[in-house]
């Protein structure tokens, strides 16, 4: 479970997210919605320890991640980023195996439990035939779906993750998506993620969390927070233009 | 997979072992490649083959053996830092702020009627090394492009070695003699005492590299990968700045300048492995970068032999076509992103 107390996020004296508060138990998916610029990345990479907070606190299943140190936490807490990873020839395999590093020894060696962990994340993801293939040479689609292994063969409690679906065809998303629901329900990881299709975050999502110029402005179930009113008020548009679009 | 990389360590170590026997037994004094092996085996033979073998020529295949793989090693460890496969310890001007401060102080010393020891010497190598990188770094942090990076780096090896000229130029006709082979870059004259010296900081940087190569790999995905992977990024970068510098610096006071070695050494290594992993390349450039540099010294002093080439013209000619072919494919590979 993942609790999040009053967390302040920004660069140095740049407060982006402010006073954001929310739980996530096992099992659970909590998404995002915001518009560009809302905060949500800034929230993700503090939650992933990509960027310190800068007030607040964190636990996971009741301890303060503060008094965990950097190799243990990244055993509980695995994020799927944004960032491109440098993958000069590596295999997708090599890709996914890197995500078992807490886990292993001086030299990084993996061991039968990790090269067991990897390979079973790659068939969870569906993505076992790519393991030969250069990470280079795949589809992006492929990529996330190489990315989604790593961040999972490392068995984390809480798994983060920054607009996954973004560059993806709908084939993709949604496929990807499913992946996401039956992983969380398997191994009872809680997810915190960000999402910019509100009509797939409301389908997944057991709770949604609203985010405006850094501000929470709502917390709840998506089918209560997800109409029409709030989300055209939420995302600066008029009715006329969400009628047109997307109603 | 793990066998080619089993293959490519066999291959190199057997290229080690039959270069050096070839650059022995190369040179004026005809020696025999036959007699080489017995005289380093203990085998009876004549005193000035002997002596020309054990004095002159195994202390300098040795020396472009061990520094050469210390040039390798600080690229192969400047690209990582950079992710920039062209980023190199002469490129970036680190060696030649080396070469500064040791001049200044080969100088001062002459000045005084001191002999500097060599691990002084190494030590001021490493002040200059690291005078020069931090330049580069804080430069670094104010420029995204990787290539304009370079063209800095070019630029603060020019202003050090234009100095190192001026400063040379100016010292007394006796204060230079010390200095003249030492600016064309060169394996030779090398003491017992300095190869010792430089054997003992090479191999014991080597050593903390190769126990780096778990945060180093994790380093290479890039920052954020490796901070998710629970690595203190802090450390790991400070630890390689600070090894990569004691190497370039130690080749530079020693040897002078070195050019190319340690962009191209490490780009073929990674073809030869067909893979990019720290804990393979590590080693794997090491060696490579002596086979590199016995092969150049052999080079520099047979073809226009009883005289000799600078060692950078022939690593400059073995090399610079090798970078080329970096760019190229590099290139290459941002058209298809």
């Amino acid at each position: 479970m993942l609790e999040i107390r009053n967390i302040c996020a920004g660069y140095g004296k740049r407060e982006i997210a402010h006073n954001i508060s929310f739980t996530v138990r096992g099992g659970e998916i909590l998404t995002f919605i915001g518009q560009n610029g809302s905060g949500k990345s800034t929230l993700l990479k503090t939650i992933a320890g990509q960027i310190p907070p800068l007030s607040g606190e964190m636990l996971i299943d009741g301890v303060n991640t503060a008094g965990i140190n950097r190799s243990e936490l990244a055993k509980l807490v695995s994020a799927m980023l944004t960032d491109r990873p440098k993958t000069d020839m590596m295999t997708c395999r090599d890709v996914v195996e890197t995500g078992r590093y807490p886990y292993t020894g001086t030299f990084g060696l993996l061991g039968d439990d990790d090269r067991k962990a990897v390979a079973d994340a790659m068939e969870m993801t569906d993505s076992s035939e790519l393991a030969d293939c250069f990470f280079t040479e795949i589809s992006d689609g492929q990529k996330q779906r190489i990315m989604l292994a790593r961040a999972v063969c490392r068995e984390p409690k809480i798994l983060l993750l920054d607009e996954p679906t973004s560059f993806l065809d709908i084939h993709y998303k949604l496929t990807f998506l499913e992946m996401l629901d039956r992983l969380r329900r398997e191994k009872d990881i809680a997810v915190v993620m960000s999402l910019h299709e509100t009509e797939l975050a409301e389908k997944i999502s057991d709770t949604v969390l609203l985010l405006k110029n850094g501000y929470c402005t709502g917390i709840g179930k998506p089918s209560e927070l997800l109409d029409r009113k709030t989300l055209t008020e939420h995302f600066d548009i008029s009715g006329e233009l969400y009628e047109k679009y997307h109603g | 997979m793990k066998k080619r990389i089993f293959l490519s360590f066999a291959l190199l170590l057997v290229l080690t072992g039959v270069f050096i026997v070839f650059s022995i037994s190369a040179g004026s004094a005809d020696i025999s490649p036959d007699e080489v092996v017995r005289i380093l085996l203990g085998g009876a033979s004549d005193d000035t083959s002997e002596m020309i073998l054990l004095k002159i020529r195994l202390p300098r295949t040795f020396a472009a053996a061990v520094l050469g793989g210390a040039l390798a090693l600080s690229g192969y460890m400047l690209q990582t830092y950079f992710h920039n496969p062209i980023a190199g310890p002469f490129v970036l001007g680190i060696s030649s702020g080396a070469r500064l401060t040791v001049a200044v102080a080969l100088i001062l010393a002459a000045r005084g009627a001191i002999v500097l020891n060599s691990a002084v010497m190494a030590a001021v190598a490493f002040a200059g090394a690291l005078a020069a990188m931090s330049a580069v770094l804080l430069m670094s942090s104010k420029i995204r492009s990787m290539s304009l990076l370079v063209v800095c780096g070019v630029m603060i090896g020019y202003i050090c070695t234009a100095i190192t000229d001026i400063i040379v130029n100016f010292a007394d006709d006796s204060d230079i003699v010390n200095l003249r082979g030492w600016s064309v870059g060169t394996f030779s004259g090398f003491k017992t005492e300095s190869l010792v010296v430089c054997a003992v900081i090479i191999f014991a940087a080597l050593a903390a590299v190769f126990f780096m190569s778990k945060p180093i790999s994790a380093y290479q995905l890039g920052e954020s990968y490796a901070v998710d992977m629970g690595v203190n990024i802090k450390a790991v970068r400070i630890a390689m700045i600070l090894l990569s510098s004691l190497l370039s610096g130690c080749v530079a006071a020693f040897a002078g300048p070195v050019t190319f070695v340690g962009i191209a050494v490490p780009f073929l290594i990674k073809m030869l492995f067909g893979t990019a992993k720290p804990i393979v390349m590590i080693p794997a450039c090491f060696l490579g970068g002596g086979v590199f540099c016995i092969i150049s010294d052999m080079i520099a002093r047979t073809v226009i032999s009883p005289s000799e080439l600078g060692i950078s013209t022939v690593t400059s000619v073995l090399g610079a076509p090798v970078v080329l072919m970096i760019m190229l494919r590099k290139n290459k590979e941002r058209v298809r992103d």
